[in-house]
């Protein structure tokens, strides 16, 4: 497994959470403190703050080091990477299927088809 | 992810075959028909690296072979359900991936095959994968303090 899957696995396991998502889409809107963000979220500021936490572990998120609020910050490269994922697998899926068209037309153009064609393979 | 039917980390993808449904089943489960479209363009799926044990439990494991520089991309899977000639569902255990196929009459000779393919979440994962996923989490998690020392709190 490489680097790259572990980080996607850490990614959607940050996505799966309804809570973390409405945290990005908030996210999407601006930078946010960890303030504004709870607001929406009937939540404490430790329950908010662990969402956070997470999001950055992955690094779905930054929070600035010098700003006194420490705004929140969407890194959207990183939701780029996890939708990357998901193109990524339509391109094979895709390409498999282009091929399976072809060997579909091919076998049944040419019957018996299914173990005639098996022998030959 | 704008989408409210999808989740994260969530592919679905429907495709119709000019085929009968029987033989578009038997096109996934037997060896002699992956090797001829299981690879991407640009790769190969050699015979002898494809093993398909078509019942619950059993084993289907492929090699992806690069035609450029002979890089091998292996995977390995176990079929959770294989009921022919409606729907296969597997799951690789390394990276957590769950494939569902469905495949649906769409009139005389026609197949329409869906694809559903998921990043199980960890509680759904079996034991064994389980174990894989925490260790590629304490991975991660390593490969972080190196590259960020002091980054994580």
């Amino acid at each position: 497994m490489t680097v790259a899957q572990d980080q996607m696995d850490a990614t959607f396991t940050a996505l799966a959470d309804p809570t973390r998502r409405a945290i990005i889409s908030l996210l999407a809107r601006g930078d946010a403190t960890v303030n504004e963000l709870a607001a929406p979220f009937a939540m404490t500021l430790p329950g908010i703050s662990k969402h956070l936490k997470v999001l950055e572990r992955c690094g779905l998120i930054s929070r600035s080091r010098q700003a006194q609020f420490r705004p929140c910050h969407l890194e959207r490269a990183a939701l780029d990477v996890a939708a990357g994922w998901i193109d990524e697998h339509r391109r094979i899926w895709t390409e498999r299927f282009d091929k399976l068209d072809e060997h579909l037309r091919q076998i049944q153009a040419s019957p018996p088809a299914i173990d005639k064609h098996l022998e030959n393979s | 992810m704008t989408s409210q039917a999808m989740e994260p980390g969530e592919l679905r993808f429907t495709r119709i075959f000019e085929a009968p449904r029987e033989l578009v089943f038997r096109c996934m489960i037997e060896p002699g028909h992956l090797t001829h479209f299981w690879g991407p363009i640009g790769t190969s799926a050699p015979l002898d690296h494809i093993t398909v044990e078509a019942k619950q439990g059993g084993r289907f494991e492929t090699v992806m072979i690069s035609d450029g520089d002979g890089s091998q991309y292996p995977t390995s899977a176990v079929y959770e359900e294989v009921t022919e000639p409606e729907r296969l569902v597997w799951t690789e255990a390394q990276s957590g991936m769950r494939v569902t196929i469905t495949f649906a009459e769409a009139g005389r000779a026609r197949t329409e095959v869906s694809i559903h393919q998921t990043n199980v979440p960890a509680e759904y994962r079996s034991e064994q994968a389980q174990a894989g996923f925490l260790t590629s989490l304490d991975r991660f998690a390593w490969y972080l303090t190196e590259l960020r020392p002091g980054g994580m709190s």
